[in-house]
């Protein structure tokens, strides 16, 4: 039985070594690239020529966008719109690495099953949360963490749990993330192997296998869903942390 | 699990993931979506003037249509008004006529009375002198004697009455 983890394997593709540190470009970094060439096919073929009434690819990219667009508006409320261009990079770099390792057959690599890399985009989250926080409010932005109208002790015990939490988000949504496109992949994985192991039944030869066929195929699906709603989950969140730090309360 | 070999993947994922994305961010997202927020801006600018021009029209032909239903009105009355004018002038000339009419009516009927009146008058004295002539012819062949017509005038007249 092949091991599930195997499609995890980071392999080098063009070693590069900077100083001391391996900056080698990797299938992982592969398929990020296939990512952001995609979405920038999609968004450059989009907004080539911005008509007045949309054609097909203008009118899925303005979805999308406004799609965003109303998350932020309904979870920040105008002043979000600021960031409506960098949720929607977050939003559609996510969805794409999480479709394009939805690919079967041609080896594909689902780059945000690896916690680096959505350990770094809840990073890049996590910082411009404090770097806003902090921007628009100075040491005000510790106010998020006091609870207001709080018998004294009590709110001195909740702000300790509220500032852990917070320092908490960056690594909550990095494994969310993670650990979803994960636990997916080794699933549809494990049943992949079911379907070998059990059609090679020589008695009754490929019979068997349809069952966890047919649960590979259901999975597929699931893990389509999952791909776009772990997305819609990574930009929904990192909406509301703004709010946190644009609206403190 | 290969993910956690992170002293091994962490680094060259962080470095791709860092560029790519910048990339993706300034060279792509930022390029891109403002032209399509301004067209979308610009749609829904045109959507929400085109909707008051049209309300802007329904207003314009509500009040024409008011305008309409005055002039109407105003119309309506003034032939009520006329209308009545005239009926009011009709019946006063009818009372007139009739008045007029009445008056000679009731001249002739007092002209006729008053013939009346006097045909009965002079018969009255025919009556009175013929029959003071045969009281007083009465009176002679009763007595022989002749009275004056005076006396036989008055005798009528208190027996007439």
């Amino acid at each position: 039985m092949a091991n599930p983890m195997e499609q995890f394997e980071i392999k080098n593709i063009i070693p590069i070594q900077y100083g001391e540190y391996d900056l080698s470009f990797t299938n992982s970094s592969l398929w990020m690239t296939l990512a952001l060439l995609s979405v920038s096919i999609f968004l450059f073929i989009g907004t080539a020529k911005p008509q007045l009434v949309p054609g097909r690819w203008q009118a899925s990219v303005e979805y999308l966008y406004d799609f965003v667009r109303k998350m932020l508006d309904d979870n920040v409320g105008l002043e979000g719109r600021k960031f409506a261009p960098l949720i929607f990079s977050l939003f559609i770099f996510v969805l794409a690495c999480n479709m394009l390792g939805m690919i079967p057959w041609v080896g594909s690599f689902t780059s945000t099953s690896h916690i680096s890399v959505t350990l770094g985009l809840a990073m890049l989250v996590f910082i411009i949360v404090c770097v806003v926080g902090f921007w628009k409010h100075g040491f005000h932005f510790f106010s998020l963490f006091w609870p207001k109208d709080t018998f004294f002790p009590l709110a001195v015990f909740v702000a300790c749990i509220e500032f852990l939490s917070f320092l908490s988000r960056p690594f909550t949504l990095a494994i969310r993330l993670f650990a979803n496109m994960t636990a997916g992949h080794v699933l549809l994985k494990v049943f992949g192997t079911f379907v070998v192991s059990l059609g090679l039944f020589s008695d009754l030869p490929f019979v068997l296998g349809l069952l966890p066929l047919s649960v590979t195929i259901a999975l597929t699906g699931l893990e389509v869903l999952i791909a776009v709603v772990q997305a819609y989950v990574f930009a929904l969140l990192a909406s509301i942390y703004l709010n946190d730090a644009i609206n403190l309360h | 699990m290969p993910q956690f070999d992170l002293a091994n993947v962490f680094v060259p994922q962080l470095f791709w993931l860092a560029v790519l994305f910048v990339i993706l961010y300034f060279g792509v997202v930022r390029l891109t979506l403002p032209k399509l927020g301004a067209v979308m801006e610009e749609r829904e600018n045109k959507v929400t003037g085109d909707i008051a021009a049209a309300e802007k029209s329904k207003l314009d032909s509500d009040k024409m249509n008011e305008d309409y239903q005055a002039g109407l009105t105003s119309a309506r009355n003034d032939a009520r008004v006329i209308l009545a004018d005239a009926k009011s002038k009709a019946t006063a000339s009818i009372e007139k006529k009739s008045a007029a009419a009445q008056k000679k009516a009731d001249d002739a009927i007092a002209a006729a009375q008053a013939e009346i009146e006097k045909a009965k008058a002079s018969a009255m004295s025919e009556i009175e002198s013929v029959a003071a002539e045969g009281a007083s012819a009465i009176v002679e062949r009763l007595t022989g004697k002749t009275p004056s017509a005076a006396a036989a005038n008055k005798a009528v007249k208190s027996a007439f009455n």
